[in-house]
């Protein structure tokens, strides 16, 4: 542990001041966020190590990103303008940093990226951002190596005018001869339900009469999928109410009743999911066109099949018809590629069905499940290409269902909490080849900026397959003056500057690296044993082994489920939460740097 | 111009008593079919207690132990579900029933899947009595609710076998359809 004091003397170390009179440009790593006033927000500067370098130096594989942040601070007002460049093939994003003013406290942390072109003149204070005694605009710079760039060393030119003067600072680059693999070793997944929340981020795009069937609907849908997938990471968004209504771009359109129910039209459903499922609402991606790899069905109690006929041959007809139709539909469309997942998400709480489909609880709730999977299996043929697979997020009985539902369920998405006490329910449900996630919330902007990384990083140690952050598109009434912290936002809507689109934060910028990171560095358990990995990864993180990440079996586990409060949760987690409350903002710098020793001893 | 606008507030005023009179209909019908015995066997007593009760360090501590007995409540659950078939207007019937002795509180226990409700807070457990409900639980008379434009509501009494009201139907429709409330 750092005092505070020698902390700030550390990261004062880390500023590449370049002055000129009126204004100057400081370089910043991407895990320490600039205040507006020259400073590094307070998260950052707790628990630094004392080894970090002098000067921003960005390593970096092929296809792949490397960032940084540049920091133009002035003591006076004064407009300025910065220009970044990088030389071919290299290519560079700016963006600038919002500050955020948080509803509580007041305090300031940058985390919305406003997409800006590599010249770009702006003015401190900046008018928009209303900071009383500003001293300083942050901007994010991407830089995106192709996967044809060669290997060696590149350099990134800042360059700031501002009153007649000018400065400059240079960053080195090494581009590595190693390739970021495409496919992700940890899916990283950003929830949302619905869409009626589009209107009050998108106002503008809402006034469009029939809005929700509008083209303008379908390009805002797309849109947010495109920016997680262009940050490797997934977009889910459930379609139907704890009372089974679905909203109709989310479903074909039925008609009939029993024997005669039937999908009668295709045409929202298609025009939302058809560019989704053949990848090409990612053309002109840097990633490239690529199908979903997962996505919600609207199957729910009430749909396809009516709840008035539950139990009797109706429901099962009405089923079997309605879902055959869809298998046939996705093979026609050669929509193979994605997961498809019956997904139960109501809870009795909400009334409007007497079983728990998300977060059961109690055991007399299990077979509803048993008789979904028996009605799946007899709508899909065996040998469908299609892939249909059943979810279930499970958090107090995750253990008892895990153990009672194999066959059943083969898609779990789990509470990160609880299942740190079940590393045997995880090789389990390994051993059985389901697919394994968890979930929690967002961390907020008022955390250390690398806790972003600890979610994936859990997740690879765990040997499992995903993560989700369980709601990431609600940045809460005014993000902008009056933050709530993020907790269930990774974007922002960025109808405030001009872009009718979602816009990228710092958060979701620093996810995508650290998962470049693991997928490159999962490759080496071809040539490593895949225990020493995660001590070293482990150890570099935080000072842990990869066993002090799991709590097994305290003694909460051996009471009654019904019985456990969020209390009682919360109380055994304790420990656990208490390991990782000394996170810094280099941890995830550390683990970067062992990667690129095995990149560089590879070769 | 005036003309032109009484007109269409006529047009919309009949609309609005046309939808209440079918809503009224069916609140009739549904307070001789919705079975008050089998309705009053739906929470759980557990459940209950538990909300009554509370937890003093966990505020989900009601809503997490939330349990019904599966068997009334698909009965009463199918119950209303024909009632919502009677007739084509948008409609849905939720079934609300007081719960607690002082101050007696409400709670809806069963929604339907047009999720339509002009007193259903989104994630509410329980509620204050509204005053409307307990006029219609202390007279036994049906009472018509137009708090939220374009929504009406009828407030029907539910009877058991005793001849008490035990609980309320709310039938409630939307003169436009709302292919999106709650679906969040």
């Amino acid at each position: 542990m750092v005092s505070p004091q020698r902390a700030s003397l550390i990261c004062g170390a880390l500023l590449f001041v370049l002055p000129v009179r009126a204004a100057e440009i400081r370089l910043l790593p991407e895990y320490l966020r600039p205040d507006p006033f020259g400073a590094i927000v307070t998260e950052d500067r707790k628990n630094t190590a004392a080894t970090e370098p002098a000067q921003v130096k960005l390593r970096v594989a092929k296809r792949g990103y490397a960032s940084m942040q540049i920091v133009v601070y002035a003591e006076k007002p004064g407009s300025y303008r910065l220009r970044v460049t990088a030389p071919p093939p290299l290519e560079v994003d700016v963006f600038r940093e919002w500050f955020h003013k948080m509803r509580s406290g007041g305090a300031y942390y940058p985390d919305a990226l406003i997409p800006v072109s590599g010249t770009h003149e702006s003015h401190i204070p900046n008018p928009d951002n209303r900071i009383e005694n500003q001293k300083s605009e942050a901007y994010w710079l991407d830089v995106w190596v192709p996967a044809g760039a060669s290997p060696g060393e590149y350099a990134i030119q800042v360059t700031l005018n501002a009153d007649g003067k000018q400065a400059a600072a240079r960053v080195p680059v090494t581009v590595l001869d190693a390739n970021y693999p495409s496919d992700d070793v940890i899916a990283i997944d950003h929830n949302s339900y619905g869409s009626t929340w589009l209107p009050a981020l998108y106002p503008k795009a809402a006034k469009q009469e029939d809005f929700y069937t509008s083209a303008e609907l379908f390009r805002l849908i797309h849109a947010h999928h495109r920016i997680f997938y262009e940050h490797r990471g997934l977009y889910h968004q459930l379609g139907y109410g704890h009372a089974g209504k679905v909203a109709p771009e989310f479903a074909p359109e039925l008609e009939g009743t029993g024997r005669n129910k039937r999908i009668a039209n295709w045409n929202l459903f298609d025009r939302h999911y058809g560019p989704l499922l053949d990848g090409s609402a990612f053309a002109n991606t840097r990633f490239g066109a690529k199908p979903i790899p997962f996505v919600y069905l609207p199957i729910n109690p009430d749909w396809p099949a009516s709840f008035l006929w539950w139990g009797e041959p109706g429901y099962e007809a009405e089923f079997v018809n309605v879902v055959s139709q869809m298998e046939r539909h996705f093979r026609e469309k050669g929509w193979t590629q994605t997961r498809f997942e019956m997904f139960f998400n109501h809870k009795k709480r909400y009334k409007g069905y007497p079983w728990d489909g998300d977060e059961t609880r109690f055991e007399a709730d299990l077979p509803y499940f048993a008789e979904y999977r028996r009605l799946l299996d007899k709508a899909v043929p065996g040998q469908s290409p299609v892939k249909f697979v059943f979810r279930a997020d499970a958090s107090w009985m995750l253990a008892e269902q895990a153990r009672k539902q194999g066959g059943v369920i083969d898609f779990w998405v789990n509470a990160g909490t609880i299942l740190s006490w079940y590393p045997d329910i995880v090789e389990m449900l390994k051993k059985r080849g389901d697919i394994v996630w968890i979930y929690s919330g967002t961390p907020e902007v008022a955390g250390p900026a690398s806790a972003i990384t600890f979610n994936p990083l859990r997740a690879w140690l765990w040997g499992i397959d995903g993560y989700i952050h369980w709601l990431a598109v609600s940045p809460g009434p005014d993000p902008w003056f009056r933050f709530d912290g993020g907790d269930t936002a990774m974007v922002y809507p960025g109808s405030r500057f001009g872009v009718e689109a979602p816009i990228p934060s710092i958060r979701l910028k620093a996810q995508r690296n650290c998962l470049q990171d693991l997928a490159l560095l999962d490759t080496f358990k071809k040539t490593r044993p895949a225990d020493w990995l995660k001590t070293e990864v482990s150890k570099r993180y935080n000072g842990l082994g990869p066993e002090d990440w799991w709590i097994a079996h305290p003694p909460i586990t051996r009471e009654p489920v019904q019985e456990w409060s969020n209390a009682d949760i919360d109380s055994a987690s304790r420990r656990s939460k208490a390991r990782f409350n000394t996170l810094d903002a280099n941890a995830w710098e550390r683990v970067r740097r062992f990667l690129h020793e095995l990149v560089t001893e590879r070769k | 111009m005036k003309p032109v606008l009484l007109l269409i507030a006529a047009v919309l005023c009949a609309r609005a008593d046309e939808l209440a009179r079918t809503l009224d209909d069916v609140a009739r019908i549904a307070s001789v079919m919705v079975d008050g015995d089998v309705c009053q066997r739906i929470v759980t007593a557990r459940a209950e207690g538990y909300i009554i009760k509370g937890h003093p360090r966990d505020k989900w501590f009601g809503s997490d132990n939330y349990d019904v007995n599966h068997g009334p409540y698909i009965q009463t659950k199918k119950t209303l579900m024909r009632l919502a078939r009677l007739n084509p207007a948008y409609y849905d019937v939720n079934l609300w029933m007081p719960i607690g002795e002082s101050p007696r509180k409400i709670h809806v226990v069963i929604r339907n899947d047009r999720e339509i409700s002009q007193f259903w807070t989104f994630g509410t457990l329980v509620q204050d009595m509204i005053p409307e409900m307990r006029e219609v639980l202390e007279t036994d008379k049906r009472v018509t609710v137009r708090q939220k434009p374009g929504i009406v509501s009828v407030l029907a009494p539910v009877h058991n076998s005793l001849g008490d009201v035990v609980g309320l139907v709310e039938v409630v429709g939307r003169e436009k359809p709302d292919a999106h409330e709650n679906v969040k």
